[in-house]
């Protein structure tokens, strides 16, 4: 009975109004990000069962025509492009298409002389989700030109130790990527498996340190405010400003050094393991290019500016947190609401942070891209790959709305920590202990 | 005795409330004036417009010289304010936590040295001023405390509840020596106390604040003469109720 008695007290310390919206807010956000993969899924099926095979038959024989003619016989939708050179990017850009295969010239021939023929493939990468990487057509195609090959092969019968190797393994696949309009000999699946891997990693470094920031800094206002200590620095013979910009910079140096060591222990743990992995997928399948040189051709891989980019993202995001914090911290009641204070940050940094390890933000449906793009945190988790696409617009776009988010709201903090609302105002989640004092006053009354 | 403080026609309006209306008085050098009051009184938030942590809705106070809207930079330097229940870093020494505090007013070393002398030897911490503040005792912090607001020696130190949290030797020792700085130094105390006997033995003067006015206002004697009180609790007593009643 005891124990009961002690229970009850432990729950109703722990059930509070605060803990009781967050549990309903985080639902609603998994139940808006559920609805958000169910459509981009709905559209990677769609375009997976509407697909067309594109061809570009440069070989130009009677095997070529009437292996096209089964393709189609299949019920493919084929369309034939006319050759237009060796660029790869060029061919998908100009014709405003995703993929191709091309039958190369000797294709015949060298089926004719028991050879593996070679067929080149080149697909575009447009970002690092894999959903927004599917492209059916060219795996079909791929497909049933093997089986073509060796259900003719078969036909002929009697076949040498060369044709019975060549019905196993019909062709040599040569794949292409395209980025924008670089293209590089590799498996946009090595690509995928490399980025894979840094996104696995990224978005929690920046969810990491955006949650230790703000708390950081709410903590360190909340506290001062608290203890009365705010009051006694306050009326010391120092700015305002000073104290503020004191604490915002300690916070920051502190972050950027927390970054530092996930940056460090990110590399140290993954790096040769993403090397290792990465290069040795990539030249099994395309025998080709290592993946960081493919991943140089295509433009994808980060220099120094784009890392001062990126770091410099990072930066506003961190301000921004703080300058957040700052206010959130000076309307804490008491050091118990710091904890439930952070939850508007939390909830801001979980979906884009959510979302960046499912899916690649840019992928998502416009209506629901756009209302991701408003929280400011997400440009952080898509400044990567953002600069690894080429979309530098999309990058700046968003930095530059970082930069705004921040005036705005460094513009509020500053204006409450330079007015008396900092002493009177407070943000206090005491529901439960008015409902408590009415109850009281009722039955006192009674 | 030239002021160090002339408070003239404070008020300060929340949205609803009136908390401070009209309030008017002086301090001189060397005194020790008393704001007495029931909770909500106005006391703290006087006491927070002349530490220029709260901007008045009228009225101005002058700090050795400057207006509380017009130089509140000029006012920090001449003022040191102790709020009521105060705390301190507690992850911080106690000797750290001096030369922090010396380190706001003073850039230079020798000055600032001195002042931590000096608050070493009115803190009488010894040895504990090397532990962390997290492990003092509620009376250990306000002694740290006390003896920071007067290291600087500050024209007019601001002290909410000087000895709340001190056993009975500390609050003597800690009110013999605000006494002792204001008649041998020459420091002004504007104190803020719950405490009737404290005030009493304390202060020059006494002024009660309830509902946001200054009611009354004299030395403890003049007080008890006027309202035949025995004693500044009776005083207290009266003139609220007066108050409350008209």
């Amino acid at each position: 009975m005891k124990f009961i008695n002690l229970l009850k007290k432990e729950l109703s310390e722990l059930i509070t109004v605060q803990m009781l919206l967050g549990l309903v807010v985080t639902l609603g956000i998994f139940m808006a990000l559920g609805s958000v993969m169910d459509t981009t899924i709905d559209e990677a099926v769609e375009k997976t069962s509407n697909y067309t095979i594109r061809l570009i038959d440069r070989d130009d024989t009677e095997f070529t025509h009437d292996m096209i003619k089964s393709i189609e016989k299949d019920g493919n939708k084929v369309r034939i492009f006319t050759d237009s050179g060796d660029d790869y990017a060029d061919i998908l850009n100009s014709n405003d298409i995703d993929d191709i295969v091309i039958i190369p010239e000797g294709f015949t021939d060298n089926i004719n002389s028991s050879k593996k023929p070679e067929l080149i493939t080149a697909a575009k990468m447009t970002s690092a989700a894999t959903i927004s990487n599917i492209n059916a057509g060219s795996a079909t195609a791929v497909e049933l030109i093997q089986k073509y090959i060796s259900s003719k092969l078969a036909e002929t019968g009697g076949l040498s130790e060369k044709q019975y190797e060549l019905v196993k393994e019909p062709l040599t696949l040569k794949e292409n990527t395209v980025v924008a309009d670089n293209s590089a000999e590799i498996a946009s699946s090595s690509i995928m498996s490399r980025i894979a891997i840094q996104n696995m990693m990224l978005p929690i470094i920046v969810f990491v340190l955006i949650i230790l920031t703000s708390q950081m800094l709410m903590s360190a206002v909340a506290n001062e405010k608290t203890d009365k200590t705010l009051e006694t620095l306050l009326s010391a013979p120092v700015s305002r400003g000073a104290v503020i910009g004191a604490k915002m910079l300690a916070a920051a140096v502190i972050a950027l050094i927390n970054a530092a060591v996930y940056m460090v222990g990110f590399k140290v743990c993954m790096g040769d393991a993403t090397s290792k992995i990465s290069s040795t997928a990539g030249e099994l399948i395309s025998g080709q290019v290592s993946v960081d040189e493919a991943m140089r051709q295509l433009g994808m891989s980060l220099g120094g500016m784009d890392y001062f980019l990126v770091g410099l993202q990072l930066f506003f995001t961190i301000m921004i947190c703080l300058s957040v914090s700052l206010v959130l911290g000076a309307l804490v009641s008491d050091a118990k609401n710091t904890q439930s204070m952070i939850m508007p940050i939390m909830l801001l940094a979980m979906i884009p942070y959510i979302i960046s390890v499912m899916t690649d933000i840019n992928a998502l449906p416009t209506v629901i891209r756009y209302i991701v793009y408003a929280i400011p945190f997400t440009h952080t988790f898509t400044a990567i790959p953002n600069l690894m696409f080429g979309r530098t617009g999309l990058f700046f776009a968003g930095l530059i709305y970082q930069i705004i988010v921040f005036i705005i709201c460094i513009f509020f903090a500053l204006r409450l920590f330079m007015s008396d609302k900092l002493f009177t105002i407070s943000l206090s989640f005491g529901q439960k202990s008015k409902y408590k004092a009415k109850k009281r006053r009722k039955s006192a009354e009674k | 005795m030239a002021d160090v403080l002339e408070v003239k026609g404070l008020s300060k309006q929340y949205s609803k409330v009136l908390a401070a209306d009209n309030i008017s008085f002086s301090v001189g050098e060397g005194e020790i004036f008393a704001l007495l009051g029931p909770n909500g009184a106005g006391k703290t938030t006087t006491i927070r417009m002349i530490s220029t942590l709260l901007t008045p809705t009228a009225g101005d106070a002058i700090v050795a010289g400057h207006s509380i809207i017009k130089e509140p930079a000029k006012v920090r330097e001449n003022i040191t304010y102790l709020p009521d229940e105060a705390g301190a870093y507690k992850n911080m020494t106690g000797i750290r936590y001096l030369r922090f505090m010396a380190g706001l007013f003073t850039t230079d070393l020798d000055q600032l040295n001195a002042c931590v002398e000096r608050a070493k030897k009115i803190c009488g911490l010894g040895d504990r001023l090397e532990d962390k503040i997290g492990s003092y005792s509620r009376g250990m912090i306000r002694k740290l405390l006390l003896a920071r607001a007067v290291m600087t020696k500050p024209k007019l130190a601001i002290l909410d509840e000087p000895t709340s949290g001190l056993d009975v030797l500390n609050a003597i020792e800690i009110r013999k020596m605000i006494k002792q700085l204001a008649a041998e130094e020459k420091m002004s105390f504007l104190l803020s106390s719950h405490n009737m006997l404290e005030i009493e033995f304390i202060s020059d003067r006494v002024g009660i604040v309830s509902g946001g006015h200054l009611l009354v206002m004299g030395s403890a004697a003049e007080l008890k003469e006027r309202y035949s009180a025995a004693n500044l609790e009776e005083v207290f007593e009266r003139v609220v109720n007066e108050n409350e009643i008209h």
